[in-house]
Formats: C-alpha cells, structure tokens, sequence
C-alpha cells in the first residue's frame, strides 16, 4: 500500500514523462463493476498537517488548529478538517482517472478525524452508463461509492462520485 | 425552537477569483499530492491543461484565497451572512458547528487564469432530533461561473450542522 510517498525529479522532462504516466488515466472499456482503486493511506495526521492545509485553504476555525478553543466545547483536542479528508479522497479518485475527468463528488462526513489517525481512502465502480452530455456528445460515466476509513476501520466520510472517461 | 425559514433563498455572497500557481500548489501540497501537474505548467500542458489545473476540491477554498486583491461585486447580503447569523443564534446557547456534507458537482476543471465569479444562496434550513438532540441543518449553494463567457465552472452545496 502506497502510504505518503513523496517522489521527486529534478529534471522537468523526467517531470513531463512521469505526469503522462500518472495521468494515463483507465479507459471506459476497461473498467467494470466492482472495480477497485488502489487504496491510498495517508498518516498517521498531524497538527502540522491541520494546519497546513488551514493555511492553504484559509479556513482558520479554530477547532482545527487551537487546542485550548477546541477542549472549550467538549473535544478532546484539535480535529481535521472535513475537507481535508475530503481532498484527500478526491486525490484518490483523481490518481485513477485523471485530473479533468470528476464530473460529481458528494460525501458526508461522519465521524471527525483526530491527530495520530491513518486514513484509508477506497472507491469501487458500482455502475457504467452512457448519457448525452451538455454539447450533444454522448458521456460515458462511472459511477463509484467511496469511503475514508481511520485505523481503527470506523468510516469517516462516506461518498459517491461521477466521472467521465474514453 | 422552531426555525426561522424566512432565511431560505437569501443570497449569501457574491464573490469574484482570479486562480494563481501559488495558492492551487501549496493547496495541492496540504493534500500530500506531489502530482507535477500541480507545480509544473510543462507537465500540466502535457495532460491537455493550458496551466495548472486545481485539485478538484479547490473551489472550496477559493473564497478564502483567491479574493485577495481581486475587484468584488456588491455585497449582496448587507453585510449580513445569513448562514453566520443563524448558526451565531444557535451558538449562543452551546453546542457545536460541524460540517455535515458536500457536493460538487464539475462542469469543467478550474484552471489558472481562470477568473470566476460565483453567487451562493440559502437552500434550505431544517432541524432532525436524534438521539433526544436537536440538530439543524442549514444549506447554502455556490455557483461558480466563468466571468468571460458565463458558462457554470462548479456548483458547490455546503451543509452546515448545528449541534447541542
């Protein structure tokens, strides 16, 4: 299981080549029901990792990032943001296929994540169909359900996604 | 308590982003994704994009990052979120704010040098007792448009819980 790999390259043509691999994202055809992607795990969080993504998504509600607040109403610290599990499931479904091809994403979120979790990211086809697109073409769209899981395999965030391939 | 439905259809915002390489990357790094497309426009390009496209959850920060700088429409609430004020009522007697559900729904990726424009409004506020709690809900739906030519970019529907 691929857990936080950071891979990196100097030269940008290692770069370019690397990109169209990653992004040679899976064919209608070759998709079935019951379909996994590989799951992707990312941990354990931290506060760091909080408020990093506070940072870069402007979100300073200081439930995720002020323990002192936090403890205030009730929590045992500082928890994550729902839409930082969120962005990570989205990553998830991006990887598989391809950073143009969402065409919809919904989830709830269930239980609040905490410092020192391991996410567990998954999704599986649970449908194809074609359908006429907003330019008169016909879409082929796969439907997915997908989750994110702690460690201790409680359900954080549950979902479904659309997306259109060739 | 009752709610006050009257709040349903009021606008929240209207807001306008132009979407920068900086802000898209380093949202892109939060997320533990070191794909280059995020940082490279030469590997962006050879995945059909014309610069850095965002990660798909972006939208929902770019309130926060790309007003920056950026010429607003008028305020169309009068300075009055109506989402703050209902959950700042609730607030006043305890309790916690969670966020309940997301949606979004993608007509395009968001692209750099894209600039949007987006009105969101109140869709609906309601309550549901589980467990002998209250709890009410309230949500609101952004769309995104592209300035230039008007066509919807995403449409994002937040929902907010309010918990005792």
């Amino acid at each position: 299981m691929r857990s936080d790999s950071r891979v990196t390259f100097s030269v940008p043509a290692i770069r370019s080549a690397a990109m169209t691999q990653t992004s040679s994202k899976i064919g209608y055809d070759k998709i079935s029901e019951g379909d996994e992607a590989p799951p992707l795990e990312v941990g354990p969080l931290t506060r760091t990792n909080f408020v990093r993504y506070a940072g870069a998504s402007g979100d300073f509600n200081p439930m995720h990032h002020d323990d002192t607040i936090a403890t205030q109403v009730g929590n045992p610290s500082v928890f994550g943001h729902g839409m930082l599990t969120a962005g990570l499931l989205a990553r998830l479904l991006k990887d598989w296929f391809g950073p143009e091809a969402l065409r919809k994403f919904q989830m709830r979120f269930s239980k609040q994540v905490w410092p020192g979790d391991t996410l567990t990211c998954t999704a599986k086809v649970t449908g194809k169909r074609e359908a006429p697109s907003s330019d008169g073409q016909v879409e082929k769209l796969v439907d997915v359900e997908c989750a994110v899981t702690n460690q201790d395999g409680t359900e954080v965030l549950t979902g479904t996604a659309t997306a259109s391939l060739s | 308590m009752a709610v006050d439905t009257s709040v349903i259809g009021k606008p929240t915002s209207a807001n306008r982003v132009r979407i920068e390489r900086g802000p898209v990357s380093f949202f892109a790094s939060a997320l533990k994704d070191h794909n280059p497309v995020y940082s490279d426009p030469s590997a962006a390009k050879v995945a059909g994009f014309d610069d850095l496209p965002a990660p798909p959850t972006f939208s929902f920060a770019m309130l926060h990052m790309g007003k920056v700088g950026q010429e607003q429409p008028p305020d169309p609430t009068k300075g009055t979120h109506p989402m703050n004020e209902v959950m700042g009522n609730l607030m006043k007697e305890g309790g916690i704010v969670l966020h309940g559900e997301q949606d979004f729904v993608f007509h395009r990726p968001i692209v750099v040098g894209d600039v949007l424009v987006s009105e969101g409004v109140i869709k609906d506020l309601y309550e549901k007792e589980s467990k002998g709690k209250v709890m009410t809900f309230i949500v609101m739906q952004t769309v995104w448009k592209d300035e230039k030519s008007g066509e919807p970019v995403v449409t994002e529907t937040f929902n907010l819980i309010h918990r005792k």
